[in-house]
């Protein structure tokens, strides 16, 4: 098959695992599928195609808009959604981003061996959700004042490890070092300030999560020394994103950049898609408050990684330093970085907007970490309850094909609201607890929307990552406790 | 007024009609309190706020968006919730009122945000219908 028609859009293949939406007159570049024929059928199945299209319409979009392989629908831009702008002659757009700004994930190793755990589950998991605050209005690790805020928004994680929630090492192993320096709390406002000051170390809800889990498999032994990682293993992998504030900067700069630039707006097919031109005082400005907000999830992640070292140190009546409980890595997905990437064989400064995809630098990049550098950059991709999670590393191919991206998870596939018709929490629980996967959740609905059946197939999107080189598999993890908002 | 709860795949959307735009916007309203929490409790006291846009979809936009913060800095989920829309002389202005059930009180998922991806805002012989998606 070199060609697929959906919904009236033909998609031609390039090469294998490689699908080209070709540039029509609407259009300002090509979009490119990557994926397998089983994952597209499932991606031409909602509107993530048209979505995709419709980003092509931002203007300075260079070389192609890209959907990785667990993109989906999501509003505006597709989930799964990468495209470089360019930064002097482009845009950058608040629904591109996402709302949830730095939604994200960390992974934390351990010294512990699965037997360790074995037989303290039900206390781990009851522990974990009795202190890492979770759900709606649930309260947050530190609930402060807006000056609280604003240091976080300035300072990221330099400003836990000041307070001792953070130690060094989780410095040097989180994307950045846990700070955006381009971070302008000016830019955020009140009212985005008011709704973080009490929600700094939250999980929040939906398909945000924590998770105990033990390595399965390792694929490659190497890369896999150098991130700490062996087989049987326990890690911990923390899901979630920079909670009510961040949602609140992309809500006032969508309205924001809709009112300053309508002439931008008539030419995109989606208002959700609205931009601000680069050079502009609200690019400039959101381009600030969103490197904030991405400073304030990295701390949120932070502090909940330092509840969890707590909860383990009780339930193991051993200090965390015994247990090694050491940051392997944090990474961003719902963001837009100046990056400069090679266009057309010359350099460009780009606005790279990762939305619901992962950044997946290559070995021998200067934002790697230096522990890492000679391997490539970790990639977390969490999967389902019932499937487990990947750890790979920045793939050869990444900087070429996507703008050193990769996939962000497996991607859902099904409706919440069909979900609730075709799952029940409890029967979800007590099958998990056949597989030995203690999940704890807010409420049964929650469980159930968030059913394994309900997310795309974790391996084949990995395995399409690993083939085309812009994430290669390192090792496989399968859940031992879940908790959720 | 009615409203009901569409697929979406990764998100919520909302649709909801009524005779007047007033009951068409509140329905929008209790629609969004519907997606967050299935069984409402009779308790919590009535609250009120104000916004304004330029247009139709912004009020309908600031609107749903002010629901959302209102709901995290007063810790209670807007419920009944209740709009009157007038024209004012460069825009628009809603006056709203809700029941705040305190959110330590239910179950509740989290809705992020409102979107403008696909809204709708139309009129027939019936009244007034929307359609908005919301991030999850």
């Amino acid at each position: 098959m070199d060609t697929y028609d959906a919904d009236g859009i033909t998609l031609e293949r390039v090469e294998e695992y490689v699908w080209e939406i070709p540039q029509d007159e609407e259009m300002n570049a090509p979009a490119r599928v990557l994926a397998s024929e089983e994952l597209l059928d499932q991606i031409a199945d909602d509107k993530t195609l048209q979505q995709l299209k419709n980003s092509t319409q931002l203007p300075g979009v260079r070389k192609y808009a890209i959907c990785m392989p667990d993109g989906h629908q999501g509003y505006g831009f597709p989930v799964g959604g990468v495209a470089g702008i360019d930064a002097e002659e482009g845009c950058i757009s608040p629904g591109a981003v996402g709302f949830d700004i730095n939604c994200g994930v960390r992974m934390m190793t351990t010294n512990l061996s699965y037997e360790d755990v074995q037989g303290h589950e039900e206390e781990l998991v009851e522990s974990l959700f009795a202190n890492v605050p979770s759900g709606l209005g649930g309260g947050g690790v530190v609930e402060s004042g807006v000056e609280t805020v604003e240091e976080i928004l300035d300072r990221g994680v330099e400003w836990a490890l000041n307070e001792g929630y953070a130690v060094d090492g989780d410095l040097a192993h989180c994307e950045d070092e846990g700070r955006r320096p381009d971070a302008d709390p000016a830019a955020v406002s009140q009212k985005a300030k008011d709704r973080g000051k009490n929600q700094i170390g939250s999980l929040g809800s939906g398909n945000h999560f924590l998770e105990v889990q033990r390595v399965t498999d390792v694929f490659r032994e190497g890369v896999a020394d150098s991130y700490g990682l062996s087989a049987d293993q326990i890690v911990v992998l923390i899901h979630c994103g920079s909670r009510g504030l961040g949602h609140q900067v992309c809500t006032e700069y969508t309205r924001e950049v809709e009112q300053a630039h309508p002439e931008l707006l008539d030419q995109l097919p989606d208002k959700e898609l609205a931009a601000a031109p680069a050079g502009s005082r609200l690019a400039e400005e959101y381009y600030g408050a969103m490197c904030a907000a991405i400073n304030y999830a990295w701390v949120n992640r932070q502090l909940i990684m330092h509840r969890t070292r707590q909860v383990f140190e009780r339930v193991f009546d051993r200090s965390w330093e015994e247990m090694e409980m050491n940051l392997l890595y944090d990474v961003a997905h719902n963001i837009a970085k100046k990056e400069v990437h090679e266009v057309d064989g010359e350099e460009r400064e780009l606005y790279v907007h990762r939305k619901g995809a992962t950044r997946a630098f290559p070995a021998g990049r200067e934002e790697v970490p230096s522990a890492y550098r000679d391997v490539g950059q970790p990639v977390i991709i969490p999967g389902s309850m019932g499937a487990g999670s990947y750890v790979l590393r920045g793939g050869e191919s990444s900087m070429e094909t996507t703008f050193g991206s990769t996939a962000h998870g497996a991607g859902r596939t099904m409706s919440r609201t069909q979900a609730k018709d075709e799952f029940w929490g409890e029967d979800v629980q007590d099958e998990l607890r056949g597989q030995k996967v203690y999940v704890k959740a807010q409420s049964g609905a929650t469980v159930a929307e968030e059913a394994p059946g309900v997310y795309k197939d974790v391996d084949e999107v990995v395995r399409v990552s690993d083939e085309l080189g812009i994430g290669d598999t390192v090792a496989r993890t399968f859940p031992v406790c879940n908790i959720k908002g | 007024m009615s409203f009901e709860l569409r697929e979406h795949t990764a998100d919520v959307a909302v649709a909801a009609d009524g005779e007047t735009l007033d009951a068409t916007f509140g329905a929008v309203a209790d629609g969004l309190a519907a997606a967050m929490c299935e069984t409402i409790p009779d308790d919590g006291d009535r609250f009120s706020f104000a916004v304004q846009a330029e247009n139709r979809e912004a009020l309908l936009y600031e609107y749903l968006a002010d629901c959302i913060y209102q709901r995290d800095v007063r810790g209670v989920l807007p419920v009944e919730n209740r709009a009157a829309v007038d024209r004012t002389g460069d825009g628009w202005r809603l006056d709203a009122s809700a029941r705040g059930v305190p959110l330590g009180t239910i179950d509740a998922r989290e809705v992020k945000a409102v979107t403008y991806s696909e809204m709708r805002i139309e009129q027939d012989s019936d009244g007034w219908n929307a359609y908005v998606v919301f991030d999850v």
